[in-house]
């Protein structure tokens, strides 16, 4: 996906996740397994085939959360709206 | 049983973004009736029920909040990528078009050049004056973005730097973009206070002045590396030219959705962020330096003593550094919120293509109109240019839903701006909450800039004092 090297910050008392592949560092190992999954897609082991598929099911689930809160914030921001051109005027 | 699913996702999926899409369309032509509403306060008459200023401004902003939100449901990675690279090819221009644009291009300027030394007509009668504001900057460089950055063949300055030896020194790397960004507030600053849109034959040395210090700049650093690196014209119509439908990739034109090369877009350095950055700034400026705030405040600044000079550069410096440190602190939020390694300085530079968009689409709203106004103007003149008729036509006036279209232009330029920042953020990060998470730094900075904006053209035109434009 990416051609050339991102600049990447890591502060020195950090642990990074590092992508073996590439040399991208990650603050997760769900992302790791993530980016494994997508960018280096046709060079998986089984290992790691089974952690994209995990951390990509729990990536699943954190965003029907996050779709949930979005909607609540449409429905926040419609309501509030109408109620503020109905009373204004 | 896992791609069974996946399958199921992807089939609603589809339905999702076009409703999704159609929502948003749906919400554009809303709030372009209410801007419309805002907009005709200064005829008064016309439209009986006005929005107040504070909910036309909070609406604005609400709709860049909401199409975030709504762009943050288009979920499947696939269909974000197939977006973005759908391309066809098209056949190439040879080399005789583009000698024959290079010719053009020359021959245009000439005559620019000439009709503004020899004509002493002035303002809209002149034909270097209708040429350069009207031909140029509201057509031109609207072709930029809605058709394709044709410049490098058209650019005259280039076409004769070209042709003449160079020194090829080599350019300070250390200075990056940074020059041109000074080159661009240079360029704005004297557009702003000089009467330029008046005076053809000042108009004439300014651009001769461009030009001389064009050829000198390239006849030392060699044109690749001047117009590269330096020039301000040749990097905002390289950088506009990434949201055209047609550009070349590969060495091949192609034919492409509009803003779908942005999110591939990689800026050189912080210069070309700041330069970005400035392109919003000065559109800003140009408009705010307008506003009776504004002027009331010159006013009460200069009764003080200060020169009005002073005023206007110092503001236009402070408020070209407050937009670049409001994008570094948007980048930085947006580091913070996606708990990534990736530098605040990666992140300003892949988002900052996203507000491109946002640029083009004032510049459509604020130059559309005086273009299709003056352009009877531009024919009449341009067919006697050193006899131009006493009183040229014009355009009587433009149809009432005309301001409303200006509105749907900057609403556009807004959308686009929120989906790039999505598609951008989908090829920084390997999870899409992360993804999410990284763009709520810039799409603050959209609703604050689009609130701000939206402020200056609510606002009625009162002539910047003291200055001549």
């Amino acid at each position: 996906m990416t051609d050339t090297e991102p600049d990447t910050d890591v502060p020195p008392d950090a642990t990074a996740h590092v992508c073996e592949r590439c040399g991208r560092p990650f603050t997760d190992e769900t992302y790791l397994a993530l980016h494994r999954g997508l960018d280096h897609p046709s060079t998986l082991s089984t290992a790691e085939r089974e952690a994209f598929d995990a951390a990509r099911s729990e990536e699943e689930e954190s965003l029907q959360r996050f779709r949930l809160l979005a909607l609540g914030g449409l429905v926040v921001l419609y309501f509030g709206f109408l109620m503020t051109y109905a009373v204004v005027t | 049983m896992v791609p069974e699913s996946r399958r199921d996702r992807r089939r609603w999926q589809v339905p999702t973004a076009v409703v999704v899409l159609g929502v948003m369309l749906w919400l554009s032509t809303a709030v372009g009736r209410v801007a419309a509403h805002s907009g005709s306060l200064r005829g008064a008459t016309r439209d009986p029920v006005a929005v107040p200023t504070w909910l036309f401004l909070l609406t604005g902003g609400g709709v860049v909040g909401v199409s975030f939100l709504l762009a943050s449901f288009v979920t499947d990675r696939r269909l974000v990528a197939a977006i973005h690279d759908w391309a066809r090819p098209l056949p190439t221009p040879g080399r005789i078009g583009r000698g024959l644009a290079g010719v053009t291009g020359v021959a245009i300027l000439a005559v620019t050049l000439g009709v503004g030394v020899a004509e002493d007509a002035t303002g809209v009668r002149n034909l270097a004056v209708l040429v350069v504001w009207v031909g140029w900057w509201g057509g031109y460089v609207a072709s930029t973005y809605l058709l394709g950055n044709s410049w490098p063949a058209l650019n005259p300055f280039r076409t004769v730097a070209e042709r003449l030896p160079t020194l090829s020194r080599s350019y300070p790397e250390r200075l990056g973009a940074w020059p041109s960004v000074a080159g661009l507030l240079l360029l704005i600053w004297v557009e702003v206070t000089a009467p330029l849109a008046d005076d053809a034959r000042l108009l004439a040395t300014v651009i001769a002045g461009y030009t001389a210090v064009t050829l000198v700049g390239s006849v030392v650093f060699g044109p690749d590396r001047w117009f590269g690196s330096v020039d301000p014209l040749a990097r905002a119509f390289r950088l506009y030219g990434r949201l055209a439908p047609l550009g070349v990739t590969d060495g091949r034109l192609r034919i492409r959705l509009p803003g779908s090369e942005l999110p591939d877009t990689r800026l050189d350095d912080t210069g070309d962020v700041a330069f970005v950055v400035t392109l919003l700034f000065v559109t800003t400026y140009d408009g705010f330096v307008a506003t009776g705030p504004w002027a009331a405040g010159v006013r009460a600044v200069a009764d003080a003593g200060v020169p009005p000079i002073v005023i206007y550069f110092g503001a236009y410096l402070v408020g070209a550094g407050l937009f670049y440190l409001a994008y570094r602190a948007a980048a930085r939020a947006g580091r913070a919120g996606a708990e990534t390694y990736l530098s605040a300085g990666e992140l300003a530079r892949r988002f900052a293509p996203s507000l491109l968009p946002i640029a083009a689409g004032y510049h459509l709203a604020h130059n559309l109109g005086s273009v299709l106004v003056l352009a009877p103007t531009f024919v009449a003149v341009a067919a006697a240019p050193l006899s131009p008729p006493p009183s040229p036509p014009q355009l009587a006036g433009l149809p009432g839903w005309f301001g409303g279209l200006e509105f749907a232009f900057v609403l556009l330029g807004h959308l686009l701006a929120v989906w790039v920042a999505h598609a951008t953020a989908y090829e920084l990060f390997p999870s899409r909450l992360q993804a999410v998470r990284s763009q709520y730094g810039v799409t603050a900075v959209m609703v604050c800039y689009t609130m701000l904006s939206l402020w200056i053209v609510a606002e009625p035109y009162v002539a910047p004092p003291f200055i001549a434009s």
